[in-house]
């Protein structure tokens, strides 16, 4: 087994160009033993080149990087048997059924699908393993490779974007596995766009823009990142909610006001949204890109 | 809304993909008819002496199975086209079941006739537009490959005759093509019967050609012979060719009618529940997912070489004195020769698939896949050399074996082994073969050349001959360097040479692969 003192992925100044862009601009990223940790971004931020970085597929330009002890760009087969990966985007051999692509990469993995959790795995995520490759929707293609992903006990998970294609019931079974996972000891690389996915999961998380580490550490510590965007609809007059402490992007278009506040807030903004009469209200989380834009306003703002 | 709606839209997708594409498969197959024509008044002194090659080309039965007959010996036209009637139609036709697959079956395996069909385009747009341009890309050929006919020197209403038999092979072809991507729900099943419908309508032909005479009109490859365009022409037969195309298109839509978008006439089979215990790594996984392509080559090299090995010794009745015997021999292995020159083309052709098959694992991801696992670079690498370069040889041996027993079957006199003869060809292709795992390696951008090496091989050795080029031209070519077996000897420095460049093409390829991203 790894050294448990030693971080299972250690990135240090990782710069990746492909011509003139450079999609990773000196990042650094640090996944100790035993956690789940949260790799989020907006959509183009660098997540899954960092990902193939780490695996070996994609050569750095500069900057360190160490896999389970290892050079994953030279050592890329030996230390592959100790993690499992799940792409963002899988694609399965067309006339292969699933069982079979299944069993074969279990195998690659160097593990025996007789002696594994395969068809416990299969049961779960509800998988028909003798669909061929180009029958699966993508939802289907994705449970293929996660299933393969379970169905061992690797020391480390690379998951990119695992559950982009899984309706809630699946996203459950997958929520499961991964606790399972990693109360055996498994370390978890989880990377997502959405800050919701990644928060019932994580035990840290990194946020990445642009190639770049944005925030890094543990879920309490980016508090400030996890503000509640409200729509509400109101019957009586609209009060004035950019006065309180902690709403931000108060916005009014007649009886309908819009507005992102942050935890500690919600209390005091809901008591005066009831006063005035609440006719519907909708609350979601914020996009990364939203909250990106925030901090990025804030920090400019802080400057001048 | 029609069920056509939009094709216009799809029309204008297709030509902008296809640029490149139709555009450099036509001007080569204008090219080389614009050769042939141009060149055959130097290579023939006298009238006389052109009757003569005509009827020698008769004379010789591999010949007629492999070009068909010359009809009218006196025709300049006919003789300069010998090659260009029948068997670049193949090439003709080949282009067209490539661009109506990739606009059809390809589009909705990838799911992106998906992405269009939930844009306001209709059902049969898609098979709409690629039926126009299918037409276009047709008269095209056929105007520029009369236009440069009849500017080399050939009589101009031959070169209308002949321009339009070969569009007219390529929409009858499309039609093929049409009908096969409606029948299979996968792309390659598609590929696959296309294939075998124009082998079985070259087969007919060259039956036909060489035996019963009626089978010959049942191929429209056949037709191609039978119009004689720079004879007595049979203008009438050219309606032929729409004809069929219509009567094809016709069908094709008849069966999009019937199925539903992603599926087949044919129902896909559900796989095994669970992988074979041997399916454990990189060449076994290449071995599944490309056995069936294998197979399928091995029966068609196999089928052929019997074929041509039953009719090459027929130039033996033909001269039956005792004297002529060592000539008999002499140009039975020069016939010989003549279809291996050819075959071995087509047959690198399957190391092309090999690499074109790893490139779109890497496009598609199942590269990443693999390569996440405990599978290195150089076992997945080597999979692909592997598979693509030991099946070439095989198919090779089999065409050997193939020849011998035809000629055997058929009596033919002795002319050393067909089998070594066919083996003389393995370094060559491998060569060539290499180039394509090269081109693989240097990025998945350039493996399209995979297809180009062989085609560009065999017209740059036919360009040479026709135009005179410098020996060092046509030398660029490995398959120049093969001797012609039987008639003539086994080369050690030759095929030395040739499997030295393979191997380090080969050496450059993994040094290269070794290095660079996967995507």
């Amino acid at each position: 087994m790894h050294d448990s003192h030693e971080p299972v992925i250690e990135i240090h100044d990782l710069v990746k160009a492909f011509g003139s862009f450079r999609a990773l601009d000196g990042l650094d990223l640090s996944v100790v033993p035993g956690e789940v940790h949260g790799f989020l971004g907006p959509n183009g931020a660098g997540k899954s080149t960092t990902i193939r970085v780490l695996l070996g597929l994609l050569r750095s330009d500069a900057g360190t990087v160490r896999l389970l002890g290892g050079d994953p760009w030279r050592d890329a087969a030996d230390l592959h048997r100790r993690l499992a990966y799940v792409p963002g985007d899988v694609s399965l051999w067309p006339n292969l059924s699933g069982g079979e692509t299944l069993d074969l990469l279990i195998r690659m993995r160097g593990a025996d699908p007789r002696q594994s959790r395969r068809d416990e795995m299969v049961e779960r995520f509800a998988l028909d393993p003798t669909k061929r490759g180009r029958a699966y929707s993508k939802g289907n293609r994705q449970k293929v490779a996660l299933v393969a992903a379970f169905a061992t006990d690797p020391e480390l998970l690379i998951l990119d974007e695992p559950t982009s294609g899984l309706d809630p019931l699946m996203e459950q079974v997958f929520n499961d596995c991964v606790a399972e996972h990693t109360a055996r000891g498994a370390t978890v690389l989880l990377s997502s766009h959405i800050l919701s996915e990644v928060e019932r999961l994580a035990d840290r998380v990194t946020l990445i823009r642009e190639g770049r580490v944005v925030e890094t550490g543990t879920l309490d510590s980016l508090r400030h990142l996890q503000r509640t965007r409200l729509v509400a609809g109101l019957s009586g007059e609209v009060p004035d909610l950019g006065g309180l402490d902690g709403v931000h992007d108060v916005a009014v278009e007649g009886a309908k006001v819009t507005c992102t506040v942050d935890a500690d807030a919600l209390p005091g903004v809901l008591a005066a949204l009831t006063a005035a009469g609440v006719t519907s209200l909708t609350s979601s989380p914020p996009s990364l890109e939203e909250l990106f834009l925030d901090a990025y306003r804030d920090r400019a703002g802080a400057g001048r | 809304m029609s069920t056509t709606t939009g094709w216009r839209l799809l029309l204008g997708l297709a030509l902008r993909r296809d640029r490149v594409l139709a555009a450099v498969w036509i001007a080569v197959l204008v090219l080389m008819s614009v050769a042939s024509a141009a060149a055959t008044p130097s290579l023939y002194a006298d009238q006389a002496d052109r009757v003569h090659a005509a009827e020698a080309l008769n004379a010789s039965p591999a010949i007629v199975a492999l070009y068909g007959p010359v009809l009218d010996v006196t025709s300049e036209g006919e003789l300069a086209m010998t090659k260009m009637t029948v068997l670049y139609a193949v090439f003709v036709a080949v282009l067209f079941v490539v661009v109506v697959r990739r606009h059809t079956r390809v589009e909705e395996e990838t799911g992106r006739t998906e992405l269009v069909g939930g844009t306001s385009v209709g059902r049969n747009a898609p098979l709409l537009a690629v039926a126009v341009e299918t037409l276009l890309l047709a008269a095209a050929l056929g105007v520029l490959t009369a236009v440069g006919n009849a500017v080399s020197g050939l009589a101009p209403s031959g070169s209308i005759a002949f321009g339009a038999l070969w569009a007219g092979t390529g929409l009858v072809a499309a039609g093929i093509g049409a009908v096969t991507a409606q029948v299979s729900a996968s792309a390659r099943t598609c590929a696959g019967f296309a294939a075998a419908t124009i082998g079985v309508l070259f087969v007919l032909r060259a039956a036909g050609d060489t035996g019963p005479e009626w089978l010959g009109w049942l191929s429209p490859l056949g037709w191609n012979t039978r119009v004689a365009a720079y004879g007595d022409t049979r203008w009438w037969l050219l309606a032929a060719y729409p004809v069929l195309t219509v009567a094809l298109a016709a069908v094709a839509v008849a069966l999009r009618g019937r199925r539903d978008l992603g599926s087949g006439l044919l129902a896909a089979r559900p796989g095994p529940a669970e992988g074979s215990p041997r399916l454990t790594d990189a060449l076994t996984l290449a071995l599944r997912t490309t056995g069936t392509t294998l197979l399928l080559w091995t029966l068609a090299a196999g089928v052929l070489g019997v074929v041509f090995g039953m009719i090459a010794p027929g130039i033996g009745d033909l001269l039956d004195s005792e004297t002529a015997q060592s000539l008999i021999d002499e140009l039975g292995g020069e016939l010989v020769a003549a279809i291996l020159s050819v075959v071995a083309v087509v047959l690198t052709y399957f190391a092309a698939t090999v690499v074109a098959h790893t490139a779109r694992d890497e496009t598609d991801g199942r590269a990443e896949l693999v390569l996440a696992t405990g599978t290195s670079r150089g076992a997945w690498f080597g999979a692909t050399l592997v598979v693509a370069l030991v099946g070439t040889a095989l198919l090779l041996v089999v065409t050997g074996i193939g020849l011998w027993i035809g000629y055997v079957a058929a009596d033919g006199p002795g002319i050393g082994n067909l089998l070594v003869a066919a083996l003389a060809w393995v370094p060559a292709a491998w060569v060539v073969g290499a180039l394509a795992v090269l081109s693989l390696a240097w990025g998945t951008r350039w493996s399209v050349l995979a297809w180009v090496w062989p085609a560009a091989f065999l017209v740059l050795g036919m360009l040479g001959d026709l135009l005179e080029l410098p020996a060092w031209v046509s030398g660029l070519s490995p398959y120049a360097h093969v001797p012609s077996l039987p008639s003539e000897q086994w080369s050690w420095g030759s095929s030395g040479t040739l499997t030295a460049l393979a191997v380090a093409l080969l050496l450059v390829a993994w040094w290269r692969f070794r290095e660079r991203d996967i995507h």
